[in-house]
């Protein structure tokens, strides 16, 4: 199962409130080949990619502070090109949404989500090529 | 006579003549052919303050009677050509006269008294010469008074007159409002005999005046108390008035709430005569008011719903995430991997169930791309153990790759209750077909998807069928809201497509289709998603590292 991608590992940060579901699923996208970074807030995101080049930010939704979709927001104003990923609990899309790139929902089972982001990163890094 | 008996006189008349009009002038007409007896007529009569009309002969005398309201005629009885009586006789002759007042004047023969008694109707009346002032004044008061007090009484008659019309016209509007009033009034004697019966009534349970008068109430309305009101009845004649809810059944047989206002009118010697009811429907208020109640306990419900599907949701993908970690895990032998995938598989069962159960409230407000196949076997999924315990056979004709623009939980509602009906009409086993395919709409040449569900139930009867996309209509009794199918005829209307259905009964069964079209464009005047992957599917794998 284990491959790795054709240049350098991706970077994502990923971001839950919640330590036990953070810690495996950095574990899990780590078994898929990325590099993870994994903090506790939106606050601790925004201070992380201002020192990691990070290509994939990987949220939660419902966090005390900032939420995942105003940190998809806040991202969006000071790196555009980096690709915001929503990931939550609830089962419906929520209305602010767009700010992020991508929606998962939490059951969507690890082969999805991981699926899903390397996607999306493949998508983000043929724009940042092309463009 | 005396002069006080005369002032008595006027003073009696003249109290009467303060009721009617006092300041109008009657006409006397003074008819003489002697212009000096005239004359001193109209000295005398100068007094009374009436107005005074001088006549030289008869004919003078008629063309004043015919141009004025004349109210005394005052006529010597000899006069050349024409005498008194004579001119009295053509005055009597004439309808409008014959009220007129005449006073003749002649000396004393028994032959003229004789004569005047003749005119034994009318006022008529007579002065011998020489004539005396006082008597003439008094006499001619009395009946100018009389003429007075007669037009009072005709004006006063054409007031009551107008007085009536317009309160038959004011009791003819009231009869009007009990007419169009939309509420049942409806009068009945005590033993239940409808004697009123307004066309609110009519409108309300069906009945025609015609065959509801002379009913009795009971039997006709079928009337049953609701809410412990039994007692109403009692309560109606003890207090003389009773309000509360009852149960009716209309001519066609449905049963209806009305809030009715009761009340006995007495007779008039104090023992109960009929009773006066008022009844306005309101049912379908109530069933309003029922389907708001539900309608928030839904929402309420979507709420716990949604704080549940959350709350199991994230410990949920922890697991799931620990059970993938394990089951390839190199440090465990090749029967603890298997446990951990047989736990990873019941896991995946679990996440399913939350996201089908859990998973019907708030719709995302942008349309999407919706597989229509995906959609229907979801909703199949969650009916699947009716399938096996009702024994209903599934033939599924699905053109592959059909979407719609829309709303996928909207659309999901009404293939839920769509194949829910089909399900509940088969209680004892059938064949559901459902084919899904693309299609144009030969009429408007638009494209899309036709979704057709078909079951082999009782079929549906032509009076049910009338009303079937009815708010609040069920078959179900209690088991239903009646809404489903007007929700799902709503839905489907947002998303500008139709909704039909056909339906044939016949001794060995029916069948019952159920065709929905969507257009592929979906709710016209709606934004598309610009940046959330909702056809995200499991389709692409593009950029699987493994």
């Amino acid at each position: 199962m284990e491959a790795s991608l054709p240049e350098a590992k991706a970077l994502i940060l990923c971001v839950d409130d919640e330590p036990i579901p953070l810690t495996l699923r950095k574990s899990v996208l780590e078994k898929w080949g990325f590099a993870v970074l994994a903090v506790r807030s939106g606050a601790e995101a925004l201070a992380m990619i201002e020192r990691q080049p990070v290509d994939l930010v990987l949220t939660d939704l419902l966090m005390p502070g900032l939420s995942g979709t105003e940190l998809a927001r806040e991202m969006k104003r000071l790196r555009p090109n980096i690709p915001v990923v929503l990931l939550s609990g609830v089962n419906e899309i929520p209305e602010d949404a767009e700010a992020a790139d991508l929606f998962l929902s939490k059951v969507e089972g690890p082969v999805a989500m991981c699926n899903k982001i390397s996607e999306m990163l493949n998508r983000s890094r043929a724009k940042s090529v092309s463009g | 006579m005396a002069a006080p008996a005369l002032e008595k006189l006027r003073e009696h008349t003249g109290g009467y003549g303060n009721l009617t009009d006092a300041g109008e002038k009657v006409n006397i007409l003074m008819v003489d052919d002697q212009p000096a007896k005239l004359l001193s007529y109209e000295v005398i009569l100068a007094g009374l303050g009436e107005n005074l009309i001088k006549a030289t002969s008869a004919t003078e005398a008629l063309e004043h009677l015919l141009k004025k309201d004349i109210a005394i005629v005052l006529t010597d009885v000899s006069m050349p050509d024409i005498d008194g009586f004579d001119l009295a006789e053509m005055i009597r002759q004439h309808p409008r006269f014959q009220k007129t007042a005449i006073i003749f004047i002649s000396g004393v023969h028994l032959t003229d008294v004789d004569r005047v008694k003749g005119y034994r109707q009318g006022a008529v009346d007579y002065i011998t010469v020489p004539v005396i002032p006082e008597l003439l004044r008094a006499k001619v008061s009395v009946f100018a008074e009389l003429h007075r007090k007669r037009r009072q009484l005709e004006t006063l008659n054409r007031h009551l007159e107008q007085r009536v019309a317009e309160r038959t016209e004011e009791l003819r509007e009231r009869a009007d409002l009990l007419e169009l009033a939309t509420e049942a009034i409806i009068v009945r004697e005590l033993n239940g005999t409808i004697t009123f019966w307004n066309s609110g009534a009519e409108e309300l349970y069906g009945w025609r005046r015609h065959e509801a008068i002379g009913a009795n109430i009971a039997d006709l309305l079928r009337t049953r108390s609701i809410d412990g009101n039994a007692d109403w009845q009692a309560e109606l004649l003890a207090n003389g008035t009773w309000e509360g809810n009852l149960l009716h059944i209309t001519r066609d047989g449905r049963e209806i709430i009305v809030a009715s206002r009761q009340a006995v009118k007495a007779e008039n010697h104090g023992s109960p005569g009929t009773l006066l009811e008022i009844n306005r429907d309101i049912t379908s208020k109530l069933q309003t008011e029922e389907a708001l109640r539900k309608a928030e306990r839904l929402a309420a419900m979507g709420r716990v719903a949604g704080i549940i599907a959350h709350e199991i949701n994230n410990p949920l993908e922890a697991i799931i995430n620990a059970f993938y970690l394990l089951r390839d895990h190199p440090s465990l032998d090749a029967e603890a991997r298997k446990y951990a995938r047989l736990g990873e598989q019941e896991l995946v069962r679990i996440s399913h169930i939350v996201r089908q159960t859990l998973g019907f409230y708030r719709e995302s407000q942008q349309p999407t791309s919706v597989p229509i196949a995906e959609i229907l076997d979801s909703v199949l999924e969650l009916q699947s153990r009716h399938f096996q315990v009702n024994r209903i056979q599934l033939e599924k004709l699905y053109q592959a790759d059909c979407h719609v623009f829309g709303f996928p939980v909207e659309l999901k509602q009404v293939f839920l209750n769509l194949i829910g009906n089909a399900v509940q009409a088969m209680p004892d086993g059938g064949r559901l077909r459902m084919r899904v395919g693309e299609h144009t709409d030969p009429r408007t040449q638009v494209r899309g998807i036709a979704i057709s569900i078909c079951d082999t139930g009782a079929g549906i009867s032509p009076e049910v069928s009338k009303r079937l996309f009815e708010p609040f209509f069920s078959t179900k009794a209690a088991k239903g809201t009646g809404l489903g199918l007007w929700i799902s005829k709503g839905i489907v209307q947002k998303h500008e497509g139709t909704i039909h259905f056909r339906s044939v009964r016949t001794s060995s069964g029916g069948a019952t289709c159920f065709r929905v079209f969507l257009p592929e464009h979906g709710p016209a005047n709606l934004m598309k998603p610009s940046v959330i992957a909702s056809d995200s599917g499991t389709r692409s794998n593009g950029g699987k590292l493994a």
